[in-house]
């Protein structure tokens, strides 16, 4: 375990390693990809620096990863406290299915974005538009999975427990609720991933912080150098939360077998 | 008074491409405190039996009884050994060996007491903080039975509750069932593919023929384990007596015979 662990790490830095040199060589040594297509590494030092003191684009870097993280965490919450319960409960009930499942049918092949316009209206350039419209795109994927997750419970799990006199409660309690965990943690992994992709986008429409203002700003001045560490900071703080999700995943489902 | 009653059970089950047939009109008195076991053909019914004696399944046509009265699902007097184990892979097998105590509210200390009686019991010691996926598919047949047992239910219901073990524990298993029926009987429905464990373990046979589900013949052998005192005596030495051959055979002969009837009324027909 420990070896594969360490293996795997090895692997992984030994890739960025080798992009990191390709691009040092291509853009600042060679010169074949012009500082016009892409930034060598200093100016993108520089851009880092910049973005650290004094700060870009109406803040400096803490602020504005600060501001991105807590609508992505804020919304990914607020999605899967509504997500999951809605579908555990269809899941469990066929009535309540049949009156939610139109409704989710008709929402769902609208993209989130298409809401961008509708939460502006509704709630302005602020916060909550934003939260608005990125709780519209991760509850799918929570509401979704939670409810395959119930439905596809082998029904020989709940006749043991029931032949054993397991009350309803008990039955969602100890059956139905760690039986559906897996698929519900699958579903929450997306709920993350959609919660940042439709944050840079609607940051990008329009916003006063965030890493999606920096990016938008960094366009519009035409500074490759701080889009890549937009970018980056993007795709790092993405990475944080998706690994805080996957130890807590851990935690809560510690009898899964290994693959 | 715990007995099993069948009258006139037929089960059907509706699928998409018609429906199957699976239980054709069993009568079946098991009486309180008997042991029954039954034998039969793959997929001739037996599962379907016991799942409407526990409450899981019901008759399309005929009534099941448990106590005199109709099965209208789980309840107390009633605990079920599955085919499959049905472990709940989420609970450690303290957990799992514990979960009907703790569905009906016996206290945490109590609890413990008895769950650890049965992991001793079952030879389980040492994997009472295991999940059922770190065991062995033996380990985890032991950890049914004993989630089983530990309710001590008035009827036990075991669908070949010893399949996955091997010959030596399984004989083990199997004096250990005789012991605790001898010492506190209750009513037992045993389903098995051993015709040596059904003719070792029950006071009565039940021989299913091929689906349909009916039953072909009920051997009685409590009489002769009885009168010959099986229950004294080593597995091994039971198995090589003449009464206990002869109730093998009989048993062998009406499985093959039917079998063997099945297979020509189907041969013709691939012919053609
Ligand atoms: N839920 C179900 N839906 C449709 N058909 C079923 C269902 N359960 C059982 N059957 C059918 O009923 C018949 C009897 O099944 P059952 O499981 O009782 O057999 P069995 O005697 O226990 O077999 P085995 O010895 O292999 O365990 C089979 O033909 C099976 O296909
Ligand atoms: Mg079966």
């Amino acid at each position: 375990m420990a070896w594969r662990l360490s293996r795997r790490a090895a692997i992984g830095t030994a890739t960025i390693g080798a992009s990191l040199l390709a691009w040092w060589l291509l853009t600042a040594v060679t010169g074949i990809v012009g500082p016009q297509r892409f930034p060598s590494p200093a100016e993108t030092w520089a851009a880092l620096a910049q973005l650290w003191d004094p700060g870009y684009a109406g803040g400096r870097l803490p602020q504005q990863v600060y501001h991105s993280l807590r609508l992505v965490l804020l919304s990914f919450l607020a999605a899967s406290a509504i997500g999951v319960p809605l579908g555990m409960a269809m899941g469990l009930s066929r009535r309540f299915e049949a009156f939610i499942n139109p409704t989710f049918l008709l929402l769902r092949p609208i993209p989130p974005l298409a809401w961008i316009p509708l939460a502006i209206v509704w709630f302005g350039l602020g916060d909550g538009g934003k939260i608005f419209t990125i709780c519209l795109a991760a509850f799918v994927p929570a509401t979704i999975n939670a409810y395959v997750g119930v439905r596809n419970i082998d029904p020989i799990f709940l006749a043991a427990a029931r032949v054993h006199g397991a009350s309803s409660a008990q039955l969602v309690r100890d059956v139905i609720l760690p039986g559906a965990l897996p698929l519900i943690f699958t579903g929450l992994r997306l709920s993350l991933q959609a919660s940042w992709t439709t944050l840079v986008a609607a940051e990008l429409v329009g916003a006063f912080f965030g890493l999606g203002r920096v990016l938008n700003v960094a366009y519009q001045d035409i500074f490759p150098g701080m889009i890549l560490v937009g970018m980056v900071l993007v795709s790092l703080a993405g990475a944080a939360t998706t690994m805080a999700l996957a130890m807590v995943e851990r935690r809560a489902i510690p009898w899964r077998a290994p693959l | 008074m715990s007995g099993i009653s069948f009258k006139g059970v037929t089960k059907r089950f509706g699928g998409r491409d018609g429906e199957v047939l699976a239980i054709d009109r069993v009568d079946l008195e098991i009486a309180d405190k008997e042991f029954v076991a039954i034998c039969g053909p793959s997929g001739c019914g037996k599962t379907t039996l016991m799942r409407m004696a526990a409450g899981l399944d019901f008759p399309s046509e005929g009534t099941v009884a448990v106590g005199g009265k109709a099965v209208r699902g789980p309840g107390p007097d009633r605990a079920v050994v599955f085919q499959q184990f049905a472990l709940l892979p989420w609970k450690t097998v303290k957990e799992n060996i514990g979960f009907g105590l703790k569905c009906r509210g016996v206290p945490a200390a109590e609890r413990e007491r008895e769950v650890m009686r049965y992991v001793e019991l079952m030879g389980l010691t040492g994997h009472e903080n295991a999940y059922p996926h770190q065991l062995s598919g033996g380990m985890q047949q032991r950890v049914a039975i004993a989630r089983s047992s530990v309710l001590q239910p008035d009827v036990l219901l075991m669908d070949e509750p010893f399949g996955a073990l091997d010959a030596q524990t399984r004989v083990v298993m199997q004096e250990e069932l005789i012991h605790l029926a001898r010492r506190n009987p209750r009513t037992v429905l045993f389903i098995t593919h051993s015709v040596e464990e059904a003719v070792y373990l029950a006071d009565r046979v039940v021989v299913m023929s091929r689906r349909p589900g009916r039953i072909q013949e009920t051997i009685d052998i409590g009489a002769t384990r009885r009168a010959e005192n099986w229950e004294a005596q080593a597995i091994e030495d039971v198995m090589d007596r003449d009464s206990f051959i002869h109730f093998r055979t009989r048993i062998w002969k009406l499985l093959r015979h039917r079998d063997e009837a099945a297979a020509a009324a189907q041969r013709p027909a691939r012919r053609a």
